[in-house]
């Protein structure tokens, strides 16, 4: 986590190196020296970020010993609760999750200008497409077709554990940017997929859009009217876009997404998971200072309600994402890079082959984004358990990733 | 063909005390003399009565289902079910129109030419496209219900068990004016085989709706074995895997369980007559490795005892130490 002066951290909380909010600091002394080298090495994350990769894994661990040691109670317990955590409270996790992404619009940003984004988006289809198609192969061969209906769960890209695991192999290195980028357009991707193939709701979209759009306008009229406080943004635009969206049958948890856009932010973005100041007045940073702290608790129920799965539900089936997402995206990256640059697109000069099976390979893990697409794509039931299984299986990404870097001797592990 | 010897041991089901009496060694032996030469059935077989047969995960194509849709054959020439309700996992691997010939209009053919109406509802193994086979009767539905004589029957389908299909479970049992309810699909709500065991999760969405709705039996598969659940909330529990998958010695049997097989691939016959539903499990070699009689609930939820088992069932259920209660 990046500290700030105004909180007594010795941390400088400049920009940093390619918006991620990053700079080495001066050494005194051989402990230090060691902290500082441990500290480089292992990412500062904002508060955010770190609770999404403690409380999130802790709610997970709990459901997975609570599901199968006294699954009744689980289950009973988990339901009752499923709807507030899933789509409310989870509202705010996507809407500071929307934050970091707007913020990476302004200057500074890595979706600063808009035209860098275009490789990444354009490698997301490939990133997406073929762990699809990957997994539609894989659960036929594996005897549960079944099960194809989850393929949009393998576009998701857990941003703050992808992050993390990039962190640790990449240090400073385009790839980052690159990565994080790959990691939005795919999760866009994977909540446009999943709202279009619905196995088991009925969808009213056009009630839906009616809504959406008065939604928009209220945002709309509230900037208009240069109104700085995030919580007319909220409990007006989101309010009744959460009405739409629930209306609708899709997924109100993405109420706040298309809400945040409107919110005034920084002029610069102070980089990708770093916390906002104590001090910052600007509407977007006010409602991280606000809601970091609930969404800990959300995000520990998260992992409490949708990673509680049976493990005697495991079928073969459940190879079936884990498969797709490993071999998928590496491959998937691969091939849309390279079509990509036929087209006359250029990758960044520091990005070679071997990275991006690296990239690939940390792309997988889905975790937190993977479970909320299971969640609302499948009922209750052993499609999504074996699903649910998948996701989890597929954290075995991370120590994919970075066996394959040092196997290939990407980021440092490369051989100078 | 049932083998002539368990015809002599289960001549007629023992339903009460006075019956009971019949099994007096001599009388046994008049009675089975009888048996024999009629190749009577061990089920009551009574006229009029709803005959039908259960099983689940078959659909292999391999020699060991073609050997239990024998078995149920023979068995339809002396009990002559119209009905069987499949259990899901309807079909294992390729799903082409080959494979719906190879495994399940070629096995099942003498049942099919002699008007057996199969009811499915779908599994884990099962293409989607399944609920558009014709002679699986689904008309297109993942879940779907039919009422057969005072029967009304549920095809759940347990894969996705969505808010829409709960509504419908609720609203059918609710409308329901048959006698009995049995809903029936692939994963089951109690079992104790190592392999999967229990759905609790569905469980915990299922079961308030049965207990409030008064369903009498419910029929799973999904688990490769039989097993009979001792009454649960006042229902009864089949899950009933085996009719082409095995999984051998897979059975952990807990005092749930009340009885239980796993040597051999099965199958059940049911017969239901006024409040009294006898249930026959037959394994692939002919052999009765569970039978019994249970008796219709009075209300919802009401403490049931465990079925009466008929005096005497043959050594299939003593071939597995997990079948011995």
């Amino acid at each position: 986590m990046a500290k700030h002066p105004a909180d007594g951290s010795d941390a400088d909380d400049s920009p940093g190196i390619e918006g991620l909010g990053v700079v080495p600091a001066p050494s005194h002394g051989p402990v230090r020296r060691r902290i500082r080298r441990w500290r480089y090495n292992v990412p500062r994350l904002s508060q955010f970020a770190v609770e999404h990769l403690l409380l999130l894994p802790l709610g997970a661990a709990i459901a997975l010993v609570w599901a199968n040691t006294d699954p009744e109670s689980y289950y009973r317990f988990t339901f009752a609760i499923a709807f507030a955590v899933n789509s409310v409270a989870m509202v705010f996790f996507f809407a500071l999750m929307t934050k970091e992404v707007v913020e990476a619009t302004a200057p500074n940003g890595v979706l600063h200008p808009w035209r860098r984004a275009l490789l990444p988006v354009v490698v997301a289809i490939g990133a997406t497409m073929v762990p699809a198609l990957v997994h539609v192969r894989a659960v036929e061969a594996l005897e549960e077709p079944m099960l194809a209906v989850g393929w949009p769960v393998t576009f998701a890209t857990d941003l703050a554990v992808t992050y993390f695991v990039a962190r640790v192999i990449f240090k400073i290195h385009p790839a980052i940017p690159f990565l994080l980028l790959l990691g939005i357009a795919s999760d866009a991707l994977a909540f446009l997929a999943a709202a279009v193939l619905h196995p088991a709701r009925d969808l009213n979209l056009p009630l839906g859009a009616m809504i959406m759009a008065a939604a928009l306008m209220v945002a709309y009229g509230v900037r208009r009217l240069r109104y700085r406080s995030f919580w007319i943004y909220m409990l007006g635009g989101g309010s009744i876009s959460w009405a739409a969206l629930y209306l609708s049958g899709l997924y109100p948890a993405l109420a706040l997404v298309p809400i945040m856009p409107f919110m005034p932010h920084a002029a610069r973005d102070p980089g990708f998971f770093v916390d906002a100041r104590p001090t910052a007045r600007d509407a977007l940073s006010q409602f991280e200072l606000v809601w970091k702290y609930p969404v800990q608790v959300t995000l520990f129920f998260f992992g409490l309600v949708n990673a509680g799965v049976r493990l005697n539900a495991f079928e073969a089936g459940s190879w079936g994402v884990p498969i797709a997402v490993i071999v998928g995206k590496p491959i998937g990256i691969l091939i849309a890079v390279a079509a990509a640059l036929a087209a006359g697109l250029r990758l960044p000069s520091a990005i070679g082959w071997r990275d991006l099976i690296v990239i690939g390979l940390t792309a997988a893990i889905g975790f937190s984004i993977a479970l909320f697409i299971n969640d609302a794509l499948l009922p209750p039931g052993q499609l999504r358990t074996e699903v649910g299984l998948g996701v989890l299986i597929s954290l075995v990404a991370a120590p994919l990733a970075v066996g394959a870097a040092w196997a290939l001797g990407v980021g440092r592990f490369a051989k100078h | 063909m049932i083998p002539a010897f368990r015809c002599i041991v289960n001549p007629v089901p023992v339903a009460s005390p006075a019956r009971r009496l019949y099994l007096t060694p001599l009388v046994a032996a008049a009675v089975a003399s009888a048996a024999l030469l009629a190749q009577a059935p061990a089920l009551p077989n009574r006229p009029g009565t709803l005959k039908f047969a259960a099983m689940g995960d078959n659909g292999t194509g391999d020699r060991a289902q073609y050997e239990m849709a024998e078995q149920m054959a023979k068995l339809h020439a002396t009990f002559p079910f119209d009905l069987v309700i499949m259990l899901g996992d309807n079909m294992y691997g390729g799903q082409s129109p080959a494979d719906y010939v190879r495994k399940f209009e070629t096995p099942y053919a003498p049942l099919l030419n002699a008007g057996v109406k199969f009811q499915a509802s779908i599994g884990n193994h099962d293409r989607p496209e399944q609920v558009n086979y014709r002679l699986y009767n689904m008309n297109g539905q993942r879940y779907y219900t039919y009422t057969r004589a005072n029967i009304r029957f549920l095809a759940l389908d347990s894969n996705l068990m969505d808010k829409k299909q709960l509504d419908w479970v609720e609203s059918t049992l609710r409308d329901a004016r048959e006698d009995w309810k049995i809903p029936y699909f692939h994963h089951p709500l109690y079992s104790n085989a190592e392999r999967h065991g229990a759905s609790v999760e569905l469980r915990v969405l299922l079961e308030p709706l049965f207990v409030k709705y008064g369903v009498n039996v419910v029929f799973s598969g999904h688990d490769h074995v039989y097993e009979r659940i001792k009454p649960q909330k006042g229902m009864y529990y089949f899950v009933s895997g085996s009719a082409g998958q095995l999984r051998k010695g897979n059975m952990a049997p807990t005092e749930e369980t009340a009885a239980s097989f796993d040597q051999d691939l099965s199958f059940m016959a049911i017969e239901v007559a006024g409040s009294e539903m006898f249930f026959q499990t037959i394994s692939r070699t002919g052999r009765t490795v569970d039978a019994g009689v249970i008796h219709r609930q009075s209300k919802p939820g009401a403490t049931m005892p465990e079925a009466d088992r008929w005096s005497a069932v043959d050594a299939g259920a003593q071939e597995s130490p997990a079948g011995r209660q």
